[in-house]
């Protein structure tokens, strides 16, 4: 088992913490240096990890626990317009990142107003792309209740942050967040603070509940090994964008153009097996230069095996 | 700002009081608003704001917002109204030249070769701007997608009704009431 954490601190021996890291057979998930300063997001197995956070005390960083690491979630706003954005939208998203998910903002094209309100099927397929979503609505009980069909086609864990207790909803969304609400300030008073906390901690929780489901039927390969494997690949490698390879719960995302590097993703050697027969890899619908890999279970990569032999 | 809330949800009501206050505060018209009275009915959905300035919106002139003296060939501005302030230079750039406008201070202003009454008698805001710029921010405060509005102004009372498709006969009369209640005429 693989568990993540943080380092934050200096640069100061910074090799002989990557050393180590690799040493244990961990990842580094991403690495941020500004100036002097360094912060460390890695995967490590758990039996290690007593050695990799005495080695971080050592040479005088901080070790913080980053719960959502290994994650992307999407926060979705009804509209990009200032009604819904940036308030408390970006307040939402800057709390997960700060327990270490990779977050991405949206807002929806046709989403404002009651009855007109709408979602379409490439916003549903988009948002159906990370590990949860995080829907956030209004101040008027009728009006969610109303937007409640907007979410049935969401197929990941969905968490709904709205302003008062909306009625029958329990079946469209996996968690419930009230009292937030349209706001026009950042949520920096201590009560709405206590609320981002709740927020992150249902993420948290809703999140763990979608970790233990994979592990019933775990994944043939940890996600962390094949980033780890795709970081050497050169177009990877050479990417300038923030994040080159995003880490899911069941996958990865390459921010790679997919008609140019399908071929070459999928004859990548994992385990003596080609990519493209332990993952299903497919074409971002965000933009056409992301790729997404969902690493298939060891079951699945056993039944695959067993209708190949079959077939031979 | 006084501000009454009606509406059939309360976690709405305590939530646009907020929000009202809020963005009237941010867009700076807040000091312009008496009392403002939010009707919000999302069931339908039908949403009528009212707000009663502290007075009615007329042109403002420099004198109106700077006291002025002659000081030579020219005038000397002491701006005592900050929100006026870039608009009374670009006015004087624009009448004087750039050369002819030294500004000293933010607040304080020489204008050589300039005429007193010509000085005072620019106009620096007008009623129409004032007026548009708050129904813009209750515009902004409302939901956003109810976009079928219809606005009463008279005098100092101006009142925005908004509703999501067809604007019938009842939602109007709702709304000429409630302007009138807030000291609107009946005439609108």
């Amino acid at each position: 088992m693989f568990e993540v954490i943080m380092y934050d601190g200096g640069v100061y021996r910074s090799a002989e913490l990557f050393e180590l890291i690799e040493d244990v057979g961990g990842a580094v998930l991403q690495r941020i240096r500004s100036s002097q300063m360094l912060t460390v997001t890695m995967s490590i197995p758990s039996k290690d990890k007593d050695v990799v956070v005495a080695l971080c005390k050592e040479i005088g960083g901080e070790v913080k626990e980053v719960s959502l690491a290994g994650t992307e979630i999407a926060v979705v706003g009804m509209t990009l317009g200032r009604h819904h954005m940036p308030h408390p939208i970006c307040d939402i998203a800057e709390a997960l990142r700060r327990k270490g998910a990779l977050t991405i903002v949206m807002g929806l094209a046709r989403g404002r107003g009651k009855s007109t309100s709408q979602i379409s099927a490439s916003e549903v397929g988009i948002i159906n792309e990370y590990d949860a979503a995080i829907f956030s609505l209004g101040n008027f009980k009728s009006c969610i209740e109303d937007k409640k069909e907007m979410m049935k086609d969401i197929k990941i864990p969905l968490i709904l942050v709205c302003g008062p207790k909306p009625d029958g909803i329990e079946d469209y969304c996996e968690a419930l967040v009230t009292g937030v609400g349209r706001k026009s300030e950042r949520m920096r008073s201590s009560d709405e603070r206590k609320k981002l906390d709740e927020i992150v901690s249902i993420a948290e929780e809703v999140l763990y509940e979608k970790r233990m489901s994979v592990s019933e039927d775990p994944l043939f390969v940890y996600p962390s090994e094949v980033k780890q494997v795709l970081e050497n690949y050169p177009p990877l490698d050479m990417c300038l964008r923030p994040s080159p390879i995003v880490l899911h719960m069941d996958g990865l995302r390459a921010k790679i153009p997919y008609d140019e590097n399908i071929k070459a993703i999928s004859d990548i050697m994992i385990y003596d097996r080609r990519l493209g027969d332990i993952a299903v890899i497919t074409e971002s619908k965000l933009d056409r230069s992301s790729i997404l890999m969902r690493i298939k279970t060891r079951s699945e990569v056993e039944y695959d095996d067993a209708r190949a032999s079959k077939q031979a | 700002m006084d501000i009454t809330v009606r509406g059939t949800d309360p976690f709405g009501n305590e939530g646009y009081k907020t929000l009202f206050s809020d963005i009237m505060n941010d867009l700076g018209e807040a000091l312009a608003v008496e009392k403002a009275e939010l009707v919000l009915k999302p069931e339908i959905p039908l949403f009528i704001f009212s707000v009663k300035l502290r007075s009615e919106p007329i042109n403002k002139t420099i004198a109106d917002v700077a006291s002025i003296r002659e000081e030579g060939s020219g005038v000397h501005i002491t701006i005592t109204d900050e929100r006026h302030a870039p608009e009374i230079l670009n006015q004087m750039w624009t009448k004087y030249g750039r050369n002819s406008v030294d500004q000293q201070t933010r607040f304080d202003m020489n204008v050589s070769n300039a005429n007193f009454k010509e000085v005072s008698e620019t106009i620096v805001a007008s009623g129409e701007e004032t007026l548009k710029e708050v129904i813009g921010s209750v515009w902004r405060s409302m939901p956003e997608g109810i976009r079928v509005r219809h606005v009463f102004i008279s005098g100092t009372v101006v009142t925005v009704l908004a509703t999501e498709e067809i604007m019938l006969p009842e939602y109007m009369k709702e709304g000429a009431d409630v302007h009138i209640a807030m000291g609107g005429s009946a005439d609108v």
